[in-house]
């Protein structure tokens, strides 16, 4: 395409046309052929398919050891059933029902007689035996728990361990004590069990996306389950591409101009091609390298998830967005990786600046929770218009089952051109007083001048 | 016809003056030297020469026009410290060059040019294994890769050892005979002497030489003597009429007064000793350089 584009153009703009795709491809050729990348290419999927099977092998593979849990039952109502619910945990729970194997570990608990004396005495007594290791956590459970008095804290049951925050433990005794006192509380109205049946029974909320029109037949067509897992899996992982795409390509031009600088390569390419061009070529050769990973990972995932039988999930409609704000991405970020780059004389001068000019693609990704859960949500929708976020945001909000209206990725698009088109002309203003430049330190002021001088 | 053309041209970084008011033209055809002392403008000529750096004040044409980017395609630079892509291949370096000068029969080219600098062994070795000497002739190489009608040479020969001295010193004297325009600056007033149609000298940014060695010379005249004796140096103390005299241990170089009669020196030196050698010369390109660059510095003033 590009190639057709240049073979009608005139001369000289052919000629400059050849050259930046000259430096385009040295660049390409330069990132590919190395190691590095292709062992980065194999290494991010093997490390996410990984991590993924490591999460899905051990998740269930947890420490056996029998855990005591020491119970000090105020109430002397719930001793009981909780026996009972541990008795059969341990015998139905904890062992693979293939194999026999132990895969959780038995809860056996010990009930305490409360100490109405001195109270905290035994609670503290109870937590050095958790600090030493004979138990692993204790529960206290209020007196009144059956008919809730005005006292909080008579009310409340208590887990006290360690790890109290993250523990499974904590969780297994909700059930068994809140349904006894709901059957006592029952009983005590002297309900039969068919007639709470009704009572009891919870109903989900079933999410759904919208009834549509099949534009084909013009059919009616019924919404669709919403998918939690396409909900958020799918713009989780085109961002997360985005952005491991963006840090590939568009970032390492600060580094590769900053020492074509120092090596004086610069100079030698000066002298057969323009600043502009010479920064043009570096960013298309970028352009090549990210849409190569990109068309691998996206074909790989395709593959993937084809072969998984959940090709429904692939957001096809919203691919054409991926690249052209991939594009405008690598682009907008290269433009001024390579305007600073031009502007450093040293590893330290681009080491400082790394950071700072990092954070418009990094921002959007502290916030694309927020936005993925409420992605027509005026703050989602102002902070996808807001150009350097655009391509990262208003990805996402395409990406997520919710319709958002059809102007807005238009506009981000629009924003965005114009922003690249702004970031390139002052970048290639940097750019060409900086490469020159040495011994001047990158500062704001600095580049603000070269940016205004030309 | 002037290839190049320099009409007033000024460059100023900052406060510093580093070219001022410069006029010079190249005509086709020839090697021009450009000589001077270190931080002259020498370099900061070239590069605006080369539409590196752009001149505050002034024009420059460049076959007789002033749009140079298309033309820069024709013009060949080798700058002052050199530049190569370490992890390339050394034909693919010579490749990329040629190739964005447009150059033609390019993989002839490269064959040709890695023989002829002794590199053949190198085609498919990357930059960084090459020796300095080796990079080099490597850049040079990438210089002259597309045949351009005009090489701009920013110290060609520093960092060569004498056998490649001469291999691009032939080489440029061949690249001449083809048509090609050569400039380039040099320390090596020697080369410049040898090699020069034309040379032109800046100074703290302003042209204080410009023209062929011969009209250079005949502007000092013939006020320098070449002398030998048996007592050597000795043999010249308390001479009256001399301006200076440069001691290279076996000769002596003397300057004269204006008003100083070479005949008279020349009889009192032999009341001294005996002349084994005694010649009245114009002065060297050398000479000439220090008379201007550093006449605060007298080596051996006997004035």
């Amino acid at each position: 395409m590009i190639f057709l584009y240049a073979l009608q153009l005139p001369k000289e703009r052919r000629t400059t046309m050849r050259k930046i795709l000259i430096i385009a491809l040295r660049e390409y050729r330069a990132a590919v052929k190395t190691k590095s990348f292709i062992v980065g290419l194999i290494l991010v999927p093997v490390l996410m398919g990984g991590s993924m099977a490591a999460f899905m092998i051990f998740k269930d593979n947890v420490d056996t050891d029998d855990l005591k849990i020491a119970v000090i039952d105020h109430s002397q109502l719930v001793r009981e059933a909780l026996q009972e619910r541990a008795r059969l945990r341990n015998e139905t729970e904890i062992f693979d029902k293939e194999n026999g194997e132990k895969i959780k570990p038995a809860y056996i608990l010990e009930f305490i007689q409360p100490d109405s004396i001195n109270p905290f005495q035994q609670k503290l007594d109870l937590s050095n035996r958790v600090r030493s290791g004979e138990l692993h956590a204790f529960v206290e459970i209020g007196p009144s728990i059956l008919h809730p008095d005005s006292i909080q804290e008579n009310t409340m049951i208590r887990y006290y361990s360690e790890h109290a925050f993250m523990d499974d433990v904590r969780y297994w005794f909700s059930d068994p004590v809140n349904n006894h006192i709901r059957q006592l509380r029952l009983n005590e109205m002297d309900l039969a069990p068919e007639e709470t049946r009704d009572l009891f029974y919870w109903i989900n909320v079933e999410g759904m996306g919208l009834v549509e029109v099949n534009k084909k037949t013009g059919d009616m067509q019924e919404a669709e389950k919403t998918n939690e897992l396409q909900s958020f899996l799918v713009p989780y992982f085109m961002v997360l591409l985005m952005f491991m795409l963006v840090m590939m390509s568009a970032i390492p031009l600060l580094t590769a101009v900053m020492e074509e600088k120092m090596e004086r390569i610069a100079e030698v390419l000066l002298a057969s091609v323009t600043p502009f061009q010479f920064m043009l070529g570096k960013i298309l050769g970028s352009i090549s390298i990210s849409l190569t990973i990109a068309a691998i990972y996206v074909a790989g995932a395709i593959l993937t998830v084809h072969q998984m039988d959940m090709g429904d999930m692939i957001p096809y409609r919203i691919l054409p967005w991926f690249f052209a704000f991939l594009i405008l991405f690598v682009i907008m970020t290269g433009s001024v990786m390579a305007a600073l780059g031009s502007a450093c004389n040293d590893n330290k001068d681009a080491q400082n600046l790394q950071f700072p000019a990092m954070l418009p693609v990094i921002l959007p990704l502290f916030i694309l929770v927020p936005v993925m859960q409420n992605p027509t949500g005026n703050l989602s929708t102002w902070l996808s218009l807001f150009p350097p976020f655009t391509p990262t945001l208003m990805l996402v909000r395409l990406a997520t089952p919710v319709t958002i209206p059809a102007w807005q990725p238009y506009a981000g698009l629009i924003v965005v051109v114009l922003f690249t088109i702004l970031s390139v002309w002052i970048g290639g203003r940097i750019f060409r007083t900086g490469i020159l430049l040495q011994g001047q330190k990158p500062t704001l002021a600095n580049l603000i001048s070269y940016a205004l001088k030309g | 016809m002037d290839i190049i053309e320099l009409r007033q041209v000024t460059k100023n970084f900052g406060s510093l003056t580093a070219v001022d008011d410069l006029d010079l033209k190249v005509p086709m055809g020839t090697i021009y030297g450009f000589i001077g002392p270190n931080g002259s403008g020498k370099t900061t000529t070239i590069r605006m020469i080369m539409n590196i750096l752009y001149p505050d004040q002034g024009t420059i044409l460049l076959f007789g026009t002033r749009q140079r980017n298309q033309r820069l395609d024709h013009v060949g630079y080798l700058p002052e410290e050199r530049g190569l892509y370490k992890k390339m291949k050394v034909y693919d370096v010579l490749k990329f060059h040629g190739e964005l000068k447009n150059g033609k029969n390019l993989k002839q080219e490269i064959t040709y040019w890695l023989r002829k600098f002794d590199l053949t062994a190198w085609t498919d070795k990357k930059v960084e294994a090459l020796s300095k000497g080796m990079a080099q002739k490597l850049q040079f190489i990438a210089t002259v890769i597309d045949r351009p009608q005009v090489i701009i040479l920013d110290e060609p020969f520093s960092g060569l050892d004498p056998v490649n001295s001469e291999i691009l010193r032939e080489t440029l004297l061949e690249l001449q005979k083809s048509g090609a325009t050569i400039i380039f600056s040099t320390h090596d007033m020697n080369m410049a002497e040898k090699m020069c149609d034309y040379i032109f000298m800046i100074h703290k940014g302003k042209k204080v030489l410009d023209g062929t060695l011969n009209d250079i010379q005949n502007q000092y005249g013939s006020d320098t003597i070449r002398i030998q004796t048996e007592l050597g140096a000795g043999a010249l103390e308390e001479l009256k009429g001399i301006e200076k005299i440069s001691d290279f241990g076996q000769v002596q170089e003397i300057r004269l007064n204006t008003q100083a009669d070479s005949q008279t020196i020349l009889a009192e030196i032999m009341k001294k000793s005996r002349v084994l050698r005694f010649e009245i010369t114009r002065p060297s390109l050398h000479d000439i350089f220090i008379r201007i660059a550093a006449p605060e510095r007298k080596e051996d003033n006997h004035a």
